[in-house]
C-alpha cells in the first residue's frame, strides 16, 4: 500500500523564501536553497517548491552572502535540485509546455499546474501527454465564497474563477493530472488546522492521490488531514521552519501514532552527516574573491 | 528610495518587506505584538512554566539550562527571570570576542556576583581573531563574523558536552526585520545561525592560507551534528515568546537592582547608551559598513523600534538617522586599524566595493550619494 507522505512545502517569492499567511501577507525567511539542505536531512518524503512571485524579479537584495544571487528562476531551481535528496515538485507561473519544460531540466521531478489549468484546461492534457501523468500536480486553491461556499480561486488567490474545487479535481484527473495539491487559502499560514471538510470531499470524489496542504499549526493538525481527511499526504510550509528538525519530529509523530509513514529511524546516520548544512564539500565554490 | 509609512526603515533594510500599505514587515510584527492581551501572556508564562519544570535539574546533579551571555541588559534581564523569578540554576556562557567596552567588561564581570550564579567564559586566540576580523572585513564586509558564529556556536558546544539540553535566549532576533510573528512560537535553529547569523559563511569557509588560518584554529566554531544535538536533545528557547519584551525598562531596572552599566560616554553613531557594549565596534565601524552597504544604519535600528514603542516621534527619528547614521567612527576606526594593522586608505577601498547598487550611485564629481528619508518625507 502506498505509504501516507509527508511533504514539507517551500515559497519563493522574487528570490527569497518567505512564510505566507491567507496569500495577502509575507515574511522573508532566507535564501532559496538553505532550507533545503535542512529539508533534506529530516526524513522529508518530497519537497514542493512553489514560484509565488508577482512578477520575475529575482534578488536576494544584498550581495554580501555565501550564496549566489540569480537572476533567473531556472538557476535558482538547478541551485535547489543540488541541494534537493527528494523528489522535487516545483510550482508558480507555468504556462506553457516549454516553461515545464525547463523546470524538469533544471532538476524537477515533477510540476504543478494552477492558474493556467484554469485558464486553458486543455494545458492538462497536454502536459499529462507529452511529460506523463505521474509527472503533472494539479494545484488547487480553493476559498469560501460569499456566498459560504467553497470556491476556487486563480491568479496566486487574487480571481474567483466560479469553479467548484470538487468538480474541478475530477476533472483534473480526467485530463491527466496525477495528484491533486488542495490548498486553503482561508486556512493558509493560519495555523487552525487543515479544512477537513474539503479534504475528504476530494478524496473521495478522485481516484489519485490528494496532497493536503494550508493550516497546519501543530503535528496533530497533520495527522487529521489524514486520519479524517483521507488524504494520501499532507504538507505544510511555515510551521517547518519554526523548529529544529522539524519535519523528523513530525515524522516521528507520526509514525508512533500507527500512520502507514515511512519508518523515521531509516534515516541513515552517515547519510544525514552527509548532506547536512555542516559539510564542507558541500559549500558554495563560486564565492566571492578575496580583495586587497 | 521606498521608506515605511511608520518607522524610518527603507526597503532594502535587510529580510524586510514593505506590504501594498507600504508599512514594513516589523511594524506589522510590532502591532500584532501591541494586540496581544495580558490573557495571552499569562497563557504564554504559563506555558513557560510548564517548560521550565520539564528541564528543571531534580536530583541537582546538573545545570538546569544554559544561558548565552554578552553582559549586555539582555543577558541581565535573562539571568533575572531564570536564576532571581523562577530560582533555576543556569550556568552562564560567553563567546568573548577581546572587543569588549570597559563598562561592557565590567557589566559581564559583575554578572556572577550580582545573581550569584556560574560562568564559563571562552575566547579564541587572538592572533585568530585578529586573522578573522581582517580575513571577514575582505570577505563579507564584516569584520565581527567571528562573534555572530562564537556567540551562536559554542553555547551549543558546551550544552552537548556538558549535557545541558536547555538554552535560553532572549529577545526572538527576528524582531529586527519582522521575520517571524508571536504564533510563530519560533526555536534557534542551526540554520538561522547559518544563513542569517553568519550570512552563510561556515568555519571551513574560514580556512585561509594567506592569513594563516587552519581547521584547528576553528575548532571553537564548529557546530555539533544534528546527532549530537539529538542525543542530549538540545533545545534553544527564546525567552521574548513567553514574556513582553522592552528593553528601555529592562535597562533601567537591570541598572538599578543589578549593577549594569549604561556606556559611560555617547556613541559616535547612535543615540542609544545601554546597547552593544559587548562589543565596541558593533556601534561603530562594524555599523558604519552596514551603513556603507545598505545605506542606514543603528540609528535607524534604534529609532525605528523606539518610534513603534513610542518613545519617540517619526520627525524625531528622522532628526537621529540624519544626524547619526552617515557618521564615520573615528575613535573606532583608528582602533580597529591598529588591531588588524590596515592603513584607513585600504580601509576605504574594500569598503566601496560593498556599496549595494540598489542604494548607492556616484554624482557628477565622482562622489557617492543616495537617497535619504528627510528629502522624502515630505512626500510621506
Amino acid at each position: 500500500m502506498l505509504k501516507n507522505r509527508l511533504i514539507p512545502c517551500l515559497l519563493l517569492r522574487n528570490g527569497l523564501i518567505v512564510q505566507s499567511k491567507q496569500f495577502k501577507r509575507w515574511q522573508v525567511l532566507g535564501n532559496p536553497t538553505t532550507a533545503v539542505r535542512r529539508l533534506s536531512v529530516w526524513a522529508s518524503d518530497e519537497l514542493i517548491y512553489l514560484d509565488i512571485s508577482p512578477d520575475a524579479v529575482y534578488d536576494l537584495k544584498r550581495d554580501d552572502l555565501n550564496h549566489p544571487n540569480r537572476g533567473s528562476l531556472a538557476e535558482i531551481i538547478r541551485d535547489v535540485a543540488k541541494y534537493c535528496f527528494m523528489p522535487l515538485t516545483f510550482g508558480g507561473g507555468i504556462r506553457t509546455i516549454e516553461d515545464i519544460r525547463v523546470r524538469l531540466g533544471a532538476g524537477a521531478d515533477k510540476v504543478s499546474l494552477n492558474t493556467q489549468a484554469v485558464l486553458t484546461p486543455t494545458f492538462v492534457t497536454e502536459a499529462a501527454e507529452t511529460f506523463g501523468s505521474q509527472c503533472v500536480v494539479l494545484s488547487i486553491d480553493a476559498a469560501i465564497n460569499g456566498e459560504n461556499r467553497h470556491e476556487v480561486k486563480i491568479q496566486r488567490g487574487k480571481e474567483w474563477t466560479g469553479l467548484d474545487p470538487v468538480e474541478w479535481a475530477v476533472e483534473g484527473e480526467r485530463r491527466g493530472a496525477g495528484e491533486i495539491l488542495l490548498n486553503s487559502i482561508d486556512r493558509d499560514g493560519a495555523m487552525k488546522g487543515f479544512d477537513i471538510g474539503l479534504i475528504r470531499r476530494v478524496v473521495e470524489a478522485v481516484s489519485i492521490p490528494v496532497i493536503a496542504i494550508g493550516g497546519a499549526g501543530k503535528w496533530e493538525d497533520l495527522a487529521a488531514a489524514l486520519s479524517e481527511g483521507r488524504a494520501s499526504a499532507v504538507s505544510a510550509a511555515n510551521i517547518f521552519h519554526y523548529t529544529e528538525q522539524s519535519v523528523l519530529n513530525a515524522k516521528k509523530y507520526l509514525f508512533s501514532q500507527g500512520f502507514n509513514v515511512r519508518d523515521p529511524k531509516l534515516l541513515e546516520d552517515k547519510f544525514r552527516d552527509k548532506s547536512s548544512v555542516h559539510d564542507p564539500t558541500l559549500a558554495w565554490t563560486d564565492k566571492r574573491k578575496c580583495i586587497g | 528610495m521606498k521608506y515605511c509609512q511608520r518607522c524610518v526603515y527603507p526597503e532594502v533594510a535587510v529580510n524586510l518587506i514593505l506590504d501594498d500599505e507600504g508599512v514594513c514587515s516589523a511594524c506589522r510584527v510590532f502591532e500584532e505584538f501591541e494586540t496581544l492581551t495580558g490573557d495571552f501572556w499569562a497563557e504564554r508564562n504559563k506555558r513557560f512554566d510548564e517548560l521550565i519544570e520539564q528541564y528543571r535539574n531534580k536530583d541537582q546533579s546538573n545545570y538546569d539550562c544554559i544561558i548565552p551571555v554578552s553582559g549586555g541588559k539582555d543577558s541581565y534581564f535573562i539571568t533575572y527571570m531564570i536564576k532571581v523569578i523562577y530560582k533555576l540554576n543556569p550556568l552562564l556562557v560567553t563567546y568573548h570576542g577581546n572587543n569588549y567596552l570597559p563598562e561592557g567588561q565590567e557589566n559581564l564581570n559583575t554578572m556572577r556576583k550580582s545573581f550569584g550564579v556560574d560562568h564559563l567564559v571562552f575566547g579564541p586566540s587572538i592572533q585568530t581573531l585578529v586573522k578573522l576580523n581582517r580575513l571577514c572585513f575582505k570577505r563579507m564586509g564584516d569584520m565581527n563574523w567571528h562573534a555572530h558564529c562564537g556567540i551562536e556556536t559554542y553555547p551549543i558546544q558546551a550544552a552537548v558536552k556538558l549535557k545541558i539540553p536547555l538554552i535560553v535566549w532572549g529577545e526572538t532576533a527576528w524582531d529586527v526585520s519582522g521575520m517571524h510573528s508571536p504564533d510563530d512560537y519560533v526555536e534557534f535553529s542551526a540554520k538561522s545561525r547559518l544563513e542569517h547569523s553568519m550570512r552563510g559563511f561556515d568555519w571551513y569557509d574560514m580556512i585561509d592560507a594567506e592569513e594563516g588560518i587552519e581547521a584547528r584554529d576553528l575548532l571553537w566554531a564548529r557546530y555539533p551534528s544534528d546527532d549530537e544535538i539529538e542525543s542530549v536533545g538540545v533545545r534553544g528557547i527564546y525567552i521574548g515568546n513567553f514574556f513582553k519584551w522592552d528593553p528601555n525598562w529592562h535597562a533601567p531596572k537591570m541598572r538599578d537592582e543589578y549593577g549594569f552599566q549604561m556606556a559611560r560616554q555617547p556613541f559616535e553613531r547612535t543615540y542609544r547608551m545601554f546597547s552593544n557594549l559587548d562589543d565596541m565596534h558593533e556601534n561603530g565601524i562594524h555599523d558604519y559598513l552596514k551603513y556603507i552597504k545598505f545605506g542606514y544604519g543603528r540609528a535607524s535600528d534604534h529609532a525605528s523600534k523606539d518610534i513603534r514603542t513610542g518613545y519617540m516621534t517619526r520627525e524625531q527619528g528622522i532628526e537621529m538617522v540624519r544626524r547619526y547614521d552617515h557618521v564615520k567612527p573615528r575613535r573606532d576606526l583608528e582602533r580597529w586599524l591598529q588591531y588588524v594593522g590596515m592603513t584607513e586608505e585600504e580601509f576605504d577601498r574594500i569598503a566601496d566595493t560593498f556599496r549595494d547598487p540598489r542604494v548607492w550611485r556616484k554624482d557628477e564629481t565622482g562622489k557617492w550619494v543616495k537617497d535619504n528619508i528627510w528629502e522624502d518625507a515630505s512626500e510621506g
